[in-house]
Parts: structure tokens; C-alpha cells; sequence
């Protein structure tokens, strides 16, 4: 055991910090990212398209599918580059999801087909899981497909699914039969958005933002040959992913960005109270930091993301939402006036810190981590259950 | 010692919650929220004629002389409802100032206060002294033998409605609390929406000439004031939150028992029938603080501010435990804008930061 990074590695540091830093870089993302302001649809497939054409979108592929095949610590350091010049956060659709299930259950047309438009970011994913019925019982969905010669016909609807406006590609967990166990009829669908049947309807959160939406289905056709692995094994596929969405969800590299700017913000309050609190939260994020590059080291001796992945997720968002209240807190009575996600317009802002108004923007939508991919009551039963066996 | 409501107070509960359920469901809120003013103008003509905006005042001034229980039966109803009204700012803090001055117009103000014709809000924030309200840079100078007023105050509940502010200022190093009608020269409003769906505003005033009768009061006895108000509405947030606290849970259990996942009501997991515990606990504990604060602000115990700092600790912790649990038990409901529940935790957020949040207050707190 030891804890230094190698030479190599910090040479590797070095070259991602200046290719960041480099002219490459989409400046218009830079500025907005600065700011604060909004991304568009179009800001993130520039900003995804600058990784790969740095050949640095497969970070955590291996390299057989066009991946980059770093090391943990190489993993690490990259995304840890990537918070600190604030850079929006690689969306994980593609990427993370349903990008390793392509190509660990896919044949070979499904890899050939699908794996390099996700690397080059050609393709925008959404996730089809949750339905209004199946949210932590994810297993009882409903969403019905059935195949009619060479397609499948799908009907049914999905929700908070994250991003769906501007997606091209949904993967979706179907019925394709109804089985005594529920586990056993679910089958996994790679569906295109612009097929016939699909409508998208926005869901507003309560910080006023358009993020998530629910998607319906009506007699959408699906060609048989967009299933992944075998019908009724969806299921398994399912899993494997939720244990690779689990990882990086707890988000630290961005965590540590913003402790600082919040320190930088406050530095001139002298409020003992706040930075305390700050202390402990940062003394929080170490310990998970380390737990997280512990998994990194056993994935990279050839293990996969278990249920310990689940101590990421629920620590991390844990993190995530008392950072968010500290911000709230620090801004105090200057949350109040907030009209939407867009900011004010600049001929009328509130005086009062900048921060403030998007703080507590931030604290509201940051109450969905605790929710979703799982929530963490469901990640505290899968420990139960998968470690301490109880 | 008696903890009872009267029959009046209960009386009072009654027609404020029979209100609510007519007139303030979700979605008649929604349309409230989505007008220009923020507040329903129909609502407030109803108030006064319910005669609920002559509550808190003097008989001599054409009120009812309830005081503070009147006061906190009225907000725990309204926060069940999330009632988005000015009745805060137009009734409790602008009424409780001008009652406690010396303004020789103030009996016809309060009139038209309580007929619902007329509209003030305090100013006294501003955007660079946090909770430190007294150490204010709006300032009440003299030039020739007239009277001027310049500077910025920030998040005036309702100003934008308002017809006339009640501004906290400092004229040579001492407070002031003075009138001025949101028509005068040199007084510019900004109105912004809030984080809970409420509206608030700023305004710049820029030589705006104040003649003498507009001072309410002065020095120690304008901060006496100014303090006496605070306490007052930081006991009536304190009762809204109590109210939506109360909502918040019962919402939470309803809901847990129709959301059916792994074929059974979610009910019927222990974590969640704890945590539903738990937000009931804290509602009961906030609930005995703020009757404890209400019965000493109306019997004008020395004690009473201490009480309302602990009070509003108390309101902060429980808000934000009971307004999160409320979200988490909801799942992915509890983010939508379409359903309540979210609502109450925004409310919970904007009354911590108001009058000082939790750890404005733990640090006021007298240990004794």
C-alpha cells in the first residue's frame, strides 16, 4: 500500500489540466459555467464533443470499446480536473449506463451500432426506469411490450425521466411477459425518440425547473433486433447498471469544488458558526473520498461495483444536500426573492449576495438525490440485505 | 395556569379553517400565485369583512384588542393552507409599529388598514447588514430646514403592493422609524417573486423629502418598538409553521397510506413509520414553544424574548426535518411543483431566513 500518485500520474494530471485550459475548450461553455448560467442543449453536446476529441469521453471504458482505459488513479485525477475548472458534469446516460450494459450483454451489431455515437456524444440517452406505479418497487413496472413478427409494441409510460426533451435514444425496462415473479418478465429496450407514439410532457420541480418529464407510449413499434441480451433477462442487465450509476453519483470532485467556493464566498463574514460546519463536512467528504477510491482500486483488480457502491450514493448525497444548506444558511434572508431557474433578468437583480438566489434553487432540486436511483432507504435494504445479510 | 382556547379562539379556528377549505385549495392558490400582485384582492376584501384584519388591534383604533393567541390561531390556519396574503406585513408589522407610535393620523390609517383599503410594508432590510437591522445605511439627513432620505432597503414583504412603507432608518447615528407613501418623489419599487411564491421588493429612495410628522418614532423608543414588532411576527411565522407542519405530516401519512409499492402501503415499512414519528414529535415540541412564547408576549413577561428566540431555533430545526421527511416520503412527488408538499418546504426555507434564521437565533439565546 501507499498513498502517492506516481510521477506518470501527475504528468497525466498535468496534460488534462492544460488541455482544459486549452484553446480547444468551448469557450462559451467556460463563460456560462463562470457565471452560473444555464446551459443549452447545445452548450452540452459542445462540451462532450470537446472530450472526445480530446479521446477522453471513454474515461472509464475499456479500451476495446473505444474507451480510454485509465487506471483508478487516473480516473480520479481526471474527474477531479474536470470539477475544478467547473466544467458541467458528463451526462451519464450513455456513458455510464447503457453504454457498459451495450457492451457487456450487446451483440456485436448493438456495439457497432450504438457504442461509438455515445463516445463521439452523436446520441443523447435518457433512462426509461421509474413509472408513475414502480418507483423504489421498480421490479412491478408495467410499461408492456409485445412482439408482432420482427418488431415489439410497446405501451405504457415512464417518468422523472431526466432530460427526455432532448434525448434521441431512450433505453427502457419493458414487461414483455407477466411472470409469478415480477423479476422474470422484464425485458431491456433500446428505443429511438423520434419513433411514432412517444410524447414527452414536462414535470416541473419545485425549484421551477424543467429537468425531468414523463414519456408515454402508445403502439410504439421497436424493431426486435434494439433488445439487449435475452427476453425476460432485463432484469439482471437492470441491476448491473444501477450498481454503475450508483458509482459517481456521490459526486465529490464537484463537492470539493464547491466547499471552496463557499469558503471563498464567506471568507470575510468571520462566521465561526458556518465554518465549523464547513470542517465537518469537509472531514465527511475525506472519508468518502477515500471509500470511493477504494472501490475504484477493487474495480480495477477486476471486481465489479457491489452493494458497497451503495455507501457512495448515500453518503455522497447526504453530503450533497448539507452543502446545499449551508450555502442557504450563509445567504440567509437574501433567498427570498427567486423567479426561476433563468435568474433575473440583468436590468433587475436584488442587491444581496449573487449566490444567494441560486443556493437555495440549488438546496430544493438537490432534494432529489436522497430520491432517486434508488432511494436511499432502498440503498440502506440492499446492505442489509446483500452485505450484512439480514 | 390554563392551556385552553376560549370559545372565541375556537370560534375564530373554525371560520379561518372553513375559509380555507372553500376558498384555498391547491389550485386556487396556484391561480393566486400566477397574478400580478401575488395575493388575491378578493381574499383580502373577505379578511376585512370576516373582520380577521382587525384583529390584532385597539378597540380605540376600530379593532377587536385580541392579541397574540388571536394572532397565532389565525396564522396556524393559514399556514396549513399556505395562505399568501399579506396579512404578515400589512396587518402585524406595519399595525403593530404605527399602534405603538405616537403618528397623529394613526387611528384613520389602521381604519383603512382594517377595511382592506389600504397596504404598508415595513422596510427593514437592507443588503449589506444581514440581521444586524439597527446598523442600517439608509439614512434621514437634514439639508436647509427640510428633511431627506436616501438609500436602499431590501426584501420589503409585499412592496410591491404597498401603499404606503413604514422605513427603518438611522438620522445621526440614531433609529428612526418613519412614513412614507410609495408615491413620493424619489422613491423607485422594484417588485420581485420569492422563493415560496410570496413577492417582495426593493426600494432605492434618492433624496425623497420626509417632512417631520412622518417620524413615528425615534431613537430607543423606535428601536422598542422596531424590536416589540419583530417579536410579533416572528411568533406569527412561528404559528404559520406550526400549521404547515401539522399539514405537512398528516399529508405524509395519507399519502404513505395510498402509495402502495411492493404490493403493500408504504405504510407499512417501520423506517417510514418512523420518520413520520419523528415529524410528529417536532411539531408537538414547536407547537409547546410558541404557546409558551404566545402566553408570555401577551402577558408582557420580560422573559418573552428569549422565548421567541428559542421559538424560532425551534422552527427552523423542525421545519427543515419535517419539510425534507415530507419531500422524501413523497418520492419523486415531493419535488413536483404540482403537488403541495414540496410548497411547504419552500415556506419552511423562506420563514427560517426571515428575522433571523436558526443560527442567528441559537447565538441571541441567553443560557441561563
Amino acid at each position: 500500500m501507499d498513498i502517492g500518485f506516481s510521477e506518470q500520474d501527475l504528468q497525466f494530471q498535468e496534460e488534462i489540466r492544460a488541455g482544459l485550459n486549452g484553446a480547444e475548450y468551448p469557450a462559451h461553455v467556460k463563460e456560462k459555467q463562470e457565471k452560473g448560467t444555464a446551459l443549452t442543449k447545445q452548450d452540452l453536446i459542445d462540451f462532450h464533443k470537446f472530450l472526445h476529441s480530446k479521446g477522453w469521453m471513454g474515461y472509464n471504458w475499456p479500451v476495446e470499446y473505444g474507451g480510454t482505459g485509465w487506471s483508478p488513479v487516473q480516473i480520479y485525477l481526471f474527474l477531479n480536473e474536470l470539477a475544478a475548472a467547473q466544467c458541467p458534469t458528463i451526462l451519464p446516460f450513455g456513458l455510464n449506463m447503457v453504454g457498459p450494459v451495450i457492451y457487456t450483454f450487446g451483440t456485436q451489431e448493438q456495439k457497432d451500432r450504438f457504442l461509438p455515437d455515445i463516445l463521439e456524444f452523436n446520441t443523447w440517452w435518457c433512462q426509461g426506469y421509474s413509472e408513475p406505479g414502480s418507483g423504489s418497487d421498480l421490479a412491478s413496472l408495467k410499461t408492456k411490450a409485445v412482439l408482432e413478427g420482427d418488431h415489439y409494441i410497446v405501451n405504457g409510460s415512464k417518468t422523472w425521466t431526466t432530460l427526455a426533451q432532448n434525448a434521441d435514444w431512450i433505453f427502457c425496462l419493458v414487461r414483455t411477459e407477466t411472470t409469478q415473479k415480477k423479476q422474470e418478465g422484464i425485458s431491456f429496450l433500446l428505443i429511438d425518440m423520434n419513433s411514432p407514439g412517444i410524447e414527452v410532457k414536462p414535470i416541473i420541480t419545485i425549484d421551477g425547473d424543467h429537468e425531468v418529464n414523463s414519456v408515454f407510449f402508445t403502439d410504439v413499434k421497436v424493431p426486435a433486433d434494439q433488445l439487449i441480451g435475452e427476453e425476460g433477462k432485463g432484469w439482471t442487465y437492470a441491476k448491473f447498471l444501477l450498481a454503475h450509476e450508483r458509482f459517481g453519483i456521490a459526486g465529490v470532485p464537484v463537492v470539493k469544488v464547491q466547499i471552496d467556493k463557499l469558503k471563498k464566498l464567506t471568507a470575510n463574514y468571520n462566521d465561526t458558526d458556518l465554518n465549523k460546519k464547513i470542517a465537518e463536512l469537509e472531514i465527511d467528504l475525506e472519508a468518502l473520498e477515500f471509500t470511493e477510491l477504494r472501490t475504484l482500486a477493487a474495480i480495477a483488480d477486476g471486481g465489479h461495483p457491489g452493494a458497497e457502491s451503495s455507501i457512495l450514493k448515500i453518503r455522497g448525497t447526504e453530503i450533497q444536500q448539507r452543502l446545499t444548506e449551508l450555502y442557504v444558511e450563509a445567504a440567509g434572508q437574501y433567498i427570498l426573492p427567486y423567479e426561476g431557474p433563468e435568474g433575473f433578468d440583468s436590468n433587475r437583480t436584488p442587491s444581496g449576495p449573487e449566490y444567494a438566489s441560486p443556493s437555495v434553487a440549488q438546496y430544493l432540486n438537490y432534494r432529489k438525490t436522497s430520491i432517486y436511483g434508488g432511494s436511499n432507504e432502498i440503498q440502506k435494504n440492499i446492505i442489509a440485505k446483500a452485505i450484512l445479510g439480514v | 395556569m390554563n392551556l385552553n382556547y376560549s370559545d372565541e379562539q375556537n370560534m375564530l379556528r373554525e371560520q379561518v379553517l372553513k375559509f380555507c377549505e372553500t376558498n384555498y385549495d391547491f389550485i386556487d392558490r396556484e391561480k393566486i400565485l400566477e397574478t400580478e400582485a401575488g395575493y388575491s384582492q378578493d381574499n383580502w376584501k373577505q379578511f376585512a369583512d370576516l373582520g380577521w384584519l382587525a384583529v390584532p388591534f385597539k378597540e380605540e383604533n376600530g379593532g377587536f384588542n385580541f392579541g397574540p393567541i388571536e394572532l397565532t390561531v389565525l396564522f396556524e390556519e393559514f399556514g396549513k393552507a399556505l395562505v399568501v396574503e399579506p396579512y404578515l406585513s400589512s396587518v402585524v408589522m406595519s399595525g403593530t409599529i404605527l399602534e405603538n407610535s405616537n403618528h397623529s393620523n394613526k387611528s384613520s390609517i389602521i381604519e383603512k388598514i382594517i377595511a382592506g383599503e389600504h397596504q404598508i410594508s415595513v422596510a427593514y432590510a437592507e443588503p449589506n447588514i444581514g440581521y444586524n437591522f439597527f446598523d442600517c445605511l439608509t439614512s434621514l439627513s437634514t439639508s436647509g430646514d427640510k428633511l431627506s432620505l436616501n438609500g436602499t432597503k431590501s426584501l420589503v414583504l409585499n412592496g410591491g403592493n404597498a401603499d404606503q412603507f413604514i422605513v427603518l432608518a438611522n438620522q445621526d447615528g440614531s433609529s428612526v422609524l418613519i412614513s412614507v407613501d410609495s408615491d413620493e418623489d424619489g422613491l423607485s419599487v422594484q417588485s420581485f417573486k420569492t422563493i415560496d411564491g410570496q413577492t417582495c421588493a426593493e426600494l432605492s429612495f434618492e433624496n425623497v423629502s420626509i417632512d417631520s410628522e412622518s417620524i413615528l418614532a425615534s431613537g430607543d423608543e423606535a428601536e422598542a418598538i422596531f424590536n416589540k414588532m419583530i417579536n410579533v411576527s416572528i411568533l406569527c411565522i412561528s404559528a404559520e409553521a406550526v400549521g404547515a407542519m401539522n399539514a405537512s405530516y398528516m399529508k405524509t401519512v395519507q399519502y404513505t397510506k395510498e402509495r402502495e409499492q411492493f404490493s403493500q402501503p408504504i405504510s407499512n415499512f417501520q423506517v417510514l413509520q418512523h420518520r413520520m414519528v419523528d415529524m410528529f414529535i417536532e411539531t408537538e415540541l414547536t407547537k409547546s414553544l410558541l404557546i409558551k412564547a404566545t402566553l408570555q408576549l401577551d402577558s408582557n413577561d420580560p422573559e418573552a424574548g428569549n422565548t421567541i428566540s428559542a421559538l424560532k431555533v425551534q422552527v427552523g430545526k423542525a421545519g427543515r426535518l419535517v419539510g425534507q421527511h415530507a419531500v422524501q416520503l413523497h418520492g419523486g412527488m415531493g419535488v413536483s411543483n404540482e403537488m403541495s408538499i414540496g410548497h411547504y418546504l419552500k415556506r419552511f426555507t423562506a420563514i427560517d431566513s426571515m428575522f433571523g434564521n436558526t443560527q442567528h437565533h441559537i447565538n441571541k439565546y441567553q443560557t441561563k
